[in-house]
């Protein structure tokens, strides 16, 4: 009996504890991870973002010798943040958007198209030497943007062979 | 050097069929047998030199070595030692001597390897297919490094059905879940009653596979794999992202930051303070006493809100990567976790005198799913369950990792063996859980939270984890490989081993105790089914086809 009069003290105690949410929603926290923005003008187009992304949700494939498009599907994207953490241009922020249910997925793609410079010798999208230096990533990968599939196997790195279009000219 | 002494008892009986050792640190002990002996040696490891059993892992070697290779892995507690006991088998004929018998905790563990790698357990008591879903063809084995990660096989009967054991005469069959109100996740119990008293059970579950260890070894990364671990559990994520990443850092010889271990030390103490709280109030919930499930679930809110202040995330906290953590944790934050946590003690406090002193609760759990300490000891189970018997076992103290070697805090035991003495067990486990983190907070040096890790993780190496999970003890096991990633990744999960113990704790008990009986080792099917490809609903009324359910799911 006298642990049920204790029980009903916590409850008193406790009062009123329920938030009006849907109506006031409350602040988020700083390091808050919701859906991640992508910054087109920082981008350099590295690919570090997709080649860490452990739910594939960022594809990137070159259309043309100078334009190379990321596109970010927001279907399975879990908010880990790993993007934004190995980001060395900071181009992507864990913002503190969570109410993204959509009827429809295109509302959370987000798609870059970023100049790259092209390489003299076989005619393929990179960006100034150094930051892909730095960042030993390889790169380079056609994933299959129309049918927003991740291609599994990457090549590590950039080939000139298997570009018959393109004659290299030596002196 | 403990694992050289346990070595050396070990060589006293079998020295002559010990091929080679590994002895990597003081701590762990690797030794590879001849298959013939493996049964009488696992005996003698389990029984005269009263080692604990962990999981029994089977791994398909063949790309490399050219054989497939079983591991048998026993904890010695009184000498902090986790041991593995492997044993190679040719490729053609992958047959071995099955431990059961010796060590009934093993059944599980030696099924499993059966149906997702082919590796024949002679002598196993109990043959009936554990992982893989009913209509998956025989002898398709998807763990095997030959069977690729997105392959569906071909004649998938989608109307086979399990074929249960005939119930002993007299009695009635309840089918009790998959579906039921009192399971948040999938599983099949099978009673056998006879009036109100359960006489036994059969079990099937691992409706829930996903995959995750398949995934592991062929698509994803070091790196990626603690963001797919933390998935494993929606309790205890945080548990299987540290396992992993200390697995893989003790194959690889890394050793991460000071800072680093007492955060994870810290984030590993929340998530059970706030599994514990979850327990008690769904522990309520099953008995009906709702009064006190919303209380405890009010207490537990404000540490969720810490834990999305200090990770960004209410539960996936994204915190491990190897050789660190991500998230550091400031003099402003360290303030909050201070003022939360006092907060929460004082509630605490009032709560678990409330409880303790509660008739009501005593009467529904005293005397309730008993499990003594020869059945814990028999079937391997651990944490909570097995501490409510008497027997002080703790990952925390028997094989220290991260900061835990550095913190004072009690075992707490009862001595009950029933479901009462395992809900005094986790209420008294709240208060150590606070006093860790607030001598971590203390203790806590600066430096570096992650480590720059330059050279790539040497390949074919064996990594042995365990950590206690608010459930139990959570094992991991990692052999490092190329492509940056492993070759292999096991998980064992606390509920693995504890749900072995049901049909032994609910026998000849009342119907209506049930529920309370399974509630109680606070089971976890999502931990416990890692790893399948496919998942069908099969069972008690209709069989849909895959083709079915995915209508019915999904929008094209």
């Amino acid at each position: 009996m006298i642990s049920k009069l204790k029980e009903a003290v916590i409850c008193l105690k406790a009062g009123k504890v329920t938030l009006p949410y849907p109506f006031a929603a409350e602040p988020v926290p700083a390091r808050y991870r919701g859906r991640p923005i992508f910054n087109v003008e920082r981008c350099i187009g590295c690919g570090g973002c997709a080649n860490n992304c452990p739910a594939r949700e960022i594809l990137l494939s070159d259309v043309c010798q100078e334009i190379r498009i990321m596109r970010y599907l927001g279907q399975r994207c879990t908010y880990c943040g790993r993007c934004a953490d190995v980001c060395p241009e900071h181009a992507i922020t864990m913002s503190g958007e969570f109410e993204t249910a959509t009827n429809d997925k295109r509302d959370l793609q987000q798609e870059l198209e970023v100049f790259m410079g092209t390489c003299q010798r076989c005619g393929r999208c990179f960006t100034a030497p150094g930051p892909l230096e730095q960042l030993m990533m390889k790169g380079y990968r056609q994933d299959d943007l129309p049918a927003g599939r991740w291609v599994y196997k990457s090549r590590s790195f950039l080939q000139s062979e298997g570009l018959p279009d393109i004659e290299i000219e030596l002196d | 050097m403990p694992a050289r002494n346990v070595l050396n008892q070990i060589k006293e009986r079998f020295e002559p069929s010990i091929l080679r050792v590994d002895v990597p640190s003081d701590n762990r002990l690797f030794l590879y047998v001849t298959p013939g002996v493996v049964r009488d040696i696992c005996n003698h490891v389990f029984r005269d030199l009263d080692a604990r059993y962990v999981v029994s892992i089977g791994i398909d070697d063949r790309p490399y070595s050219g054989q497939f290779t079983v591991a048998h892995n026993f904890g010695f507690e009184r000498e902090k030692v986790l041991s593995s006991i492997l044993v190679n088998l040719p490729a053609d004929d992958p047959v071995i001597d099955s431990i059961s018998p010796a060590v009934p905790a093993a059944n599980w563990a030696e099924r499993e390897f059966r149906d997702l790698l082919g590796i024949e357990p002679v002598g196993c008591p109990s043959m009936k297919r554990l992982v893989l879903p009913d209509g998956w063809p025989e002898g398709v084995h998807p763990l095997r490094k030959d069977f690729s990660w997105d392959l569906k096989p071909a004649k998938f009967d989608e109307n086979k059905v399990f074929a249960f054991d005939d119930p002993p005469e007299g009695c009635v069959v309840v089918p009790f879940g998959p579906f039921h109100p009192t399971l948040d996740e999938p599983a099949h119990f099978r009673l056998y009653v006879e009036g109100e008293i359960v006489r036994g059970c059969e079990y099937r579950g691992f409706m829930v596979h996903r995959g995750i260890e398949k995934l592991a070894d062929t698509v994803l990364t070091y790196n990626e794999i603690p963001m797919m671990a933390e998935r494993i559990c929606g309790i205890c994520g945080c548990v299987h992202s540290v396992a992993y990443a200390q697995a893989v850092e003790q194959a690889a010889a890394i050793e991460p930051p000071a800072r680093a271990r007492f955060i994870r030390t810290i984030m590993l103490e929340l998530e059970r303070l706030h599994s514990h709280l979850l327990w008690v109030g769904l522990a309520n919930h099953i008995l009906g006493f709702d009064t006190l499930f919303m209380q405890s679930f009010r207490m537990r809110e404000p540490i969720m809100w810490l834990c999305e202040r200090i990770t960004g995330n209410r539960k996936t906290y994204g915190l491990c990567v190897i050789g660190g953590v991500r998230w550091d944790i400031t003099p402003e934050i360290k303030d909050d976790i201070n003022r939360i946590l006092d907060q929460l003690e004082k509630e605490w406090i009032a709560a678990a005198k409330a409880v303790q002193g509660d008739r009501n609760l005593q009467k529904r759990t005293k005397g309730v799913g008993i499990a003594d300490a020869a059945l814990v000891k028999d079937l391997g189970l651990i944490g909570p369950i097995a501490r409510a018997s008497g027997v002080p076992q703790d990952c925390r103290r028997d094989f220290p990792y991260a900061a835990y070697d550095q913190v004072d805090f009690q075992v707490i035991t009862q001595a009950g063996c029933d479901v009462w003495s395992r809900v005094l067990v986790r209420v008294l486990e709240v208060f150590e859980s606070i006093r860790i983190i607030r001598q971590c907070l203390e203790k806590m040096p600066a430096g570096p939270i992650q480590l720059q890790l330059d050279d790539e993780l040497p390949p074919g190496r064996i990594g042995l984890s365990s950590i206690e999970a608010p459930r139990g003890e959570a094992h991991h096991f990692v052999v490092t490989g190329e492509e940056n990633r492993p070759r292999r990744w096991r998980v064992r999960a606390p509920t693995y081993q504890n749900l072995q113990g049901i049909p032994a704790m609910i026998k000849d008990q009342q119907l209506a105790d049930m529920t309370i009986s399974l509630g109680s080792i606070d089971p976890c099917f999502s931990c416990t089914d890692r790893l399948e490809i496919l998942d069908i609903k099969s069972g008690d009324v209709r069989v849909y086809s895959q083709q079915e359910i995915v209508n019915m799911t999904r929008r094209v």
